[in-house]
């Protein structure tokens, strides 16, 4: 134990010296995890809660453009653009504009399309009314090139214009809807007087608005599980990234150590070389826990102050410690690893570095693992990240408990193990020489 | 007997000749022995074998009647090795670095504020003591490393080079510290490309050469006895030839 804890004292005193690299370790870290939840908030959130300049070019001037313009005001989603410069948008400049990506999306409602509705409403109406016995509206051959046309900037992508897609083509059925609703009143209306009018008419109004979707929590604790976002994902993702950047640090000193003699050193006193290995690994898995500790408490503190949403650590935040604990095991034991493997800091750092960002995109830090392909995913199981990632969400997403992320806890011990294995063969096989 | 090495060999992996090809030689305890060489002879191979870092092929090797492959660790304990590299952490002072291999070897912490302080002081370091030692000179550096191969009271120092590239300030007090250590009853083995150096501190000198036992024996008898040869550069080059050597 003394040896342990003199290599620990050491270890400290050497990372105290170093003052850049000890401010590096936690600062960008930091940095990463500020910018990436700030830059992945808008990507994060649905499109309903995102506000989008919408152009709109209204050729028609009638009853549907009317309703379809008051139900995209109405709506969180749309800024409606319907003139540039004081003269309303027409086609050329809708085209003109998205092309130049001034704005992302522009709907054109064209000349006579209301004309379009009512007749179809009417021929609609009509084919009901007469098996009803009641009268009959004028009605001609329904056309079926009207369209209310969508353009997008040439740069959107296509989930954007899915989406985009799914809210106008709401606001237009919901448009036709309710002229159908009208028409099928004006036929009826002289038979009825103006209260059940009214009441007829939010009758008609719940048949096509009633069957809606609504979201409902799993559980009972529903007022706990944090929903994922931006802070939800990047905090745990990006610290957990900043634990294994550890790698280079660790690799760096064992080789410097090894290329100035001071590893031989160690060699030369008996029966000492496994118990500095394990002072080395106690000693980063302590920084490392402290490093997620406090990128936590950016997300406590920090990121609410820049407008994003607070860090939730779920129902049973007791539970992150072995996780945590384990994740910055597995993260100094890749270190000690690489440093143990490679005979140079030219070999060294550059894998360090490069596998890091390999295993955490595979690992899901880049992306949510659940949006990766199907062979990726079975490939990330192979990344201590994806373990450590998906271990952390089980508690702070899904609200679990310890014994849901037992799974993960022992995954990280046998990659810290095998890692130890690995290193301690190479080792044991390494020449040391007093020259 | 300190160390007893008997028909040792050893091929490294990839060379194109053996590093040892049948030595033996012996150290009496309390002696100061040089074991002198070309580049290449099989020094440090020696001293490695010895410490336990390298395996011999064949032969064996008894420190103070331990054997150098079963017992490496025992033996580790015993001796002090001051390797030709510093093997120190630059980024740690003086005391730092003593601490910390005294703490390794297990010694009280009051026995390594003593012993890093008689060592210091003996060796001129004492006002330097909490310097790092990256900021030492080329001379400070290695009687620090000497102090570090010392903490753990060892009765036999084996010393690769020990003044190398150092001042003739420096290298005047090494080697005034290593007679004085060794009238402590303390055996030394020295390794040194500097014959004069040799001359003087030693007193049995061996010389191998292409991993083969060459000549032994006090340096002024081995003058004495090899024709034409008025120091102990000449008895070396008499044995090992002028050819240079890679």
């Amino acid at each position: 134990m003394k040896k342990i804890t003199a290599t620990i004292i050491k270890e400290w005193i050497l990372l105290r010296r170093d003052v850049a690299g000890f401010m590096l370790l936690f600062l960008m870290p930091a940095i990463l995890i500020v910018v990436m939840a700030m830059v992945q908030d808008a990507p994060f959130k649905d499109y309903q809660e995102i506000k989008f300049d919408l152009l709109l070019a209204d050729n028609d001037h009638g009853k549907l453009s009317e309703q379809i313009i008051s139900g995209l005001r109405q709506s969180k989603n749309f800024r409606i653009i319907d003139s540039i410069d004081g003269k309303p948008v027409n086609d050329s400049t809708l085209k003109h504009l998205l092309q130049k990506g001034t704005y992302k999306v522009g709907i054109v409602i064209p000349k006579g399309a209301t004309a379009e509705v009512v007749n179809a409403a009417n021929t609609v109406s009509n084919k009901i009314s007469e098996k009803l016995g009641l009268g009959k509206l004028p009605a001609r051959e329904i056309r079926t090139n009207t369209y209310v046309r969508m353009y997008f900037d040439p740069v959107s992508k296509p989930t954007f214009r899915m989406s985009i897609s799914f809210a106008l083509d709401k606001y237009v059925t919901a448009s036709c809807s309710n002229l159908l609703v009208a028409r099928m009143q004006k036929l009826g209306a002289a038979n009825v007087d103006s209260t059940i009018e009214e009441q007829s008419t939010d009758d008609f109004k719940k048949v096509f608005s009633g069957i809606g979707i609504k979201e409902e929590p799993l559980n009972d604790k529903a007022q706990t599980i944090a929903t994922i976002n931006s802070v939800q994902h990047n905090v745990p993702a990006w610290a957990i990234f900043g634990m294994f950047l550890i790698v280079i640090p660790i690799a760096g000193n064992m080789i410097r150590e090894r290329e100035e003699g001071s590893a031989l050193r160690i060699e030369l006193i008996p029966g000492t070389h496994n118990f500095v290995a394990l002072g080395k690994i106690f000693f980063y898995t302590i920084i490392c826990t402290i490093q997620f500790v406090l990128m936590c408490c950016i997300g406590f503190w920090m990121l609410p102050m820049m407008g994003l949403p607070s860090l939730s650590l779920g129902a049973h935040p007791a539970a992150l410690i072995p996780v945590i604990i384990c994740i910055a095991l597995t993260a100094t034991s890749f270190g000690y690893f690489t440093g143990s493997i490679f005979k140079t800091a030219n070999q060294a750092l550059p894998f360090g570095a490069i596998s890091v960002v390999v295993l955490s995109a595979l690992g899901g830090i880049w992306i949510p693992a659940d949006l990766l392909p199907e062979t990726i995913q079975h490939l990330a199981l192979i990344s201590p990240l994806r373990w450590g990632l998906d271990g952390v969400n089980q508690i702070i997403l899904r609200n679990g408990d310890i014994s849901q992320i037992m799974m993960h806890v022992v995954v990280m011990l046998g990659f810290s193990f095998l890692l130890w294995l690995i290193s301690t063969y190479v080792n044991r096989g390494r020449n040391f020489s007093v020259q | 007997m300190a160390i007893v090495i008997q028909n040792l060999r050893k091929t490294y992996k990839a060379a194109f000749s053996p590093a040892l090809d049948g030595l033996s030689l012996q150290v009496r305890k309390g002696q100061i022995m040089g074991l002198l060489g070309p580049n290449g002879a099989g020094k440090s191979t020696t001293i490695n074998i010895v410490c336990g870092l390298v395996a011999p092929d064949e032969g064996t090797v008894k420190v103070m009647g331990k054997d150098s492959v079963k017992d490496g660790q025992a033996i580790r304990g015993m001796i002090g090795v001051v390797p030709q590299q510093i093997a120190l952490f630059s980024n740690l002072t003086a005391w730092e670095n003593f601490r910390y291999a005294g703490r390794l070897y297990g010694i009280a912490e009051k026995d390594i504020t003593h012993r890093a302080g008689e060592l210091l002081e003996r060796l001129g370091l004492d006002k330097h003591a909490d310097k790092r030692v990256g900021r030492y000179s080329g001379g400070m550096k290695r009687r620090a490393n000497i102090i570090a191969s010392l903490m753990h009271h060892p009765e036999l120092i084996i010393l690769d080079e020990p003044t190398a590239g150092v001042d003739v300030q420096s290298r005047a007090m090494i080697l005034d510290f290593l007679k004085e250590y060794n009238k402590q009853g303390k055996t030394i083995v020295y390794t040194s490309h500097l014959m004069e150096e040799a001359e003087k501190l030693c007193d049995e000198v061996v010389i191998i050469d292409e991993g083969k036992f060459v000549v032994s024996g006090a340096p002024q008898t081995l003058i004495n006895n090899t024709t034409d040869c008025k120091r102990l550069e000449d008895v070396f080059l008499h044995y090992t030839g002028h050819s240079v050597r890679d």
